[in-house]
């Protein structure tokens, strides 16, 4: 009774205290880091990546038109289209469209005809979208599905 | 004695009042004496930040050019603008651009209160960034001082990203395109770039929900952060032994005593010497007493020195606040960026190191620069040179920290004068 002299905490104690202290830092580590899955959104307000174009009429052969809202450039040849991102692969920048391709206002950054880059710091070629027709014979473009360099689509 | 002497009538407390209300407030009289003037630091609440004495350094101007007292003057300018600019701001991106209007058009003093936060925003990352210079130019972020260093490098970062987020915030095409390219370099880096991105924005491009968390991170977060890192950095500087300065003959910064006092390990039975709570401090610290040594009194000296920076700052921030205009350009047009879209001055130098390469330019050198930096205090060990400008015995560290200070601000030159659309190589003159 009288022998209450503080001494050194048993290993047991200290065993018990590391792992209390682990468990009660843990799962504060835990809630904290399972908030921020509170800041991914699981829905954007953003419009919806699959969107009608209109009817092929629109696009007469041989045409290249921008379709700035959606930020797609759409490309008609005789009877096939296809559809070419605008949003500039090196900061996000809207390409315009320019005699020998696209070029980007922000960077400097310069592609082809088929978006395959010729200067500036651009990492890589424009992406291509899918490109498909509804049954009501509108044209469709699926901004979630890239398709490789190339691909028309026959109507 | 009567009763009467011993509690005054109604009369006597009436006649008294404004003078008992007084002194309950301001405990002492202005100071006359060294006693009384150490008594002003410790027993007024905003005084009491300050030391009772420090060390003659302290107060040159040529010293410390007064650039952390500025900074710091600039955040609570900020902090005043931002909280009024807030009463007529909606974080909106179809009212925002009006508000903007509003300001300029019919609040009374909108566009001055604009102009002071926008300028005094700019100031802020100018001045916190000389005073960057000015610590380590001095060789003042040596032992003890690594770790305010280290904050100091922190608030340099949390004052860019609160400059970078209030300038979406107009919902003007700088802004807007500004911000586009700004986070796009976000999404650059290595694994989570992208997640990073989309949780920064809310979206996967610049719109509403970016706009709102940019607002809340302007608004709240930050300033929330930024004030108790400053809170810190301040207590710091008095726990290190107060502002750098050059050494005495005997390898000590002069004007500091060492003492490490541990009372608790003296032998059982021994005379117990009482300790007043200053002989329990441990470590550095601004020895007081009637000891010749090169400090003076806090109150009025370090007081004055604080109020000229204050007013100089200030003047200057209004008088550049009625001179120019704070720039807004037109509303947001998501189709049509600027060109060329430029971000802030303070971003033009990694912007123009992103045109070479997304990833090195927006990423790997600004990361390999903010390490190089936090580590600097923990390579550079050496005492030598502390508290003297351009010390000879510093060469080598101060080559390469102007070096790259040199090269960055080359940077921005060629960012803000030099390139023309679509980021070309053109003649300012």
């Amino acid at each position: 009774m009288a022998n209450h002299e503080p001494e050194a905490a048993t290993p047991r104690r200290k065993a018990l205290i590391w792992l209390s202290g682990f468990g009660l830092f843990g799962s504060a580590a835990l809630a904290a880091v399972s908030n921020l899955i509170f800041f991914k959104p699981r829905v954007t307000y953003s419009p919806s990546a699959l969107f009608s174009i209109g009817k092929p009429d629109d696009y007469p052969p041989g045409t290249r038109i921008a379709r700035e809202v959606e930020r797609v450039c759409i490309v008609r040849e005789a009877n096939k289209m296809a559809a070419i991102s605008t949003t500039c692969t090196h900061l996000g920048c809207i390409v315009a469209l320019a005699d020998t391709g696209f070029s980007c206002p922000c960077h400097g950054s310069r592609y082809d005809q088929d978006g395959n880059v010729t200067g500036g710091p651009a990492p890589k070629a424009l992406a291509w979208y899918q490109v498909n027709l509804a049954p009501n014979g509108e044209v469709m473009v699926d901004k979630n599905s890239e398709v490789e360099q190339g691909t028309y689509f026959t109507l | 004695m009567s009763a009467a002497a011993k509690h005054p009538g109604l009369v006597t407390a009436l006649k008294e009042l404004p003078s008992n209300v007084w002194s309950s407030i301001f405990r002492n009289p202005l100071p006359a004496n060294d006693q009384e003037r150490a008594a002003t630091s410790f027993t007024n609440f905003f005084l009491h930040l300050h030391p009772v004495k420090v060390h003659r350094n302290t107060l040159r101007p040529a010293y410390t050019l007064g650039l952390g007292l500025i900074s710091f003057f600039l955040f609570l300018i900020l902090v005043v603008t931002g909280i009024l600019l807030m009463f007529y701001y909606v974080p909106s991106t179809t009212q925002a651009y009006d508000r903007m209007l509003d300001l300029r058009g019919t609040v009374a003093f909108g566009i001055f209160l604009r102009n002071m936060h926008r300028w005094s925003a700019h100031g802020m990352v100018a001045m916190v960034a000389l005073h960057l210079c000015r610590v380590f130019l001095t060789g003042a972020y040596k032992k003890p001082r690594e770790f305010n260093w280290v904050l100091g490098v922190v608030l340099l970062l949390v004052t860019l990203f609160l400059s970078f987020t209030g300038y979406l915030l107009p919902w003007d095409q700088l802004a807007f395109w500004a911000i586009t390219v700004g986070t796009s370099i976000a999404g650059y880096a290595p694994l989570v770039g992208q997640q990073m991105k989309f949780v920064l924005l809310g979206d996967t491009t610049v719109g509403q929900e970016a706009l709102l968390r940019f607002y809340v991170l302007h608004v709240a977060v930050l300033p929330a952060v930024l004030t108790l890192l400053i809170a810190i950095h301040f207590w710091r500087i008095r726990k290190d032994g107060g502002l750098s300065r050059p050494q005495d003959g005997r390898g000590r910064e002069a004007g500091v005593v060492k003492m490490r006092l541990e009372p608790a390990a003296a032998p059982k039975g021994a005379a117990v010497k009482t300790y007043g709570m200053q002989g329990f401090v441990r470590g550095p610290f601004t020895k007081i007493g009637n000891v010749p040594d090169d400090s003076v009194y806090s109150w009025p000296n370090l007081l004055m020195a604080e109020l000229f920076v204050f007013v100089l700052t200030l003047s200057a921030i209004l008088v550049v606040s009625l001179l120019f205009n704070a720039p807004l350009e037109q509303p947001v047009n998501v189709m049509h960026p600027p060109n060329p879209a430029k971000a802030p001055w303070y971003f033009l130098g990694l912007q123009e190191m992103v045109s070479y390469s997304a990833f090195w330019g927006g990423i790997g050198v600004p990361t390999v620069m903010v390490l190089l930096l936090l580590a600097a205090p923990y390579i550079d060990r050496g005492q030598a040179g502390v508290g003297r400008w351009f010390a000879k015995e510093r060469l080598l560290a101060n080559t390469i920290f102007l070096t790259l200070a040199v090269l960055n601000v080359i940077f921005i030159v060629i960012g803000t004068f030099f390139r023309g659309p679509n980021w070309t190589l053109v003649s300012p003159f």
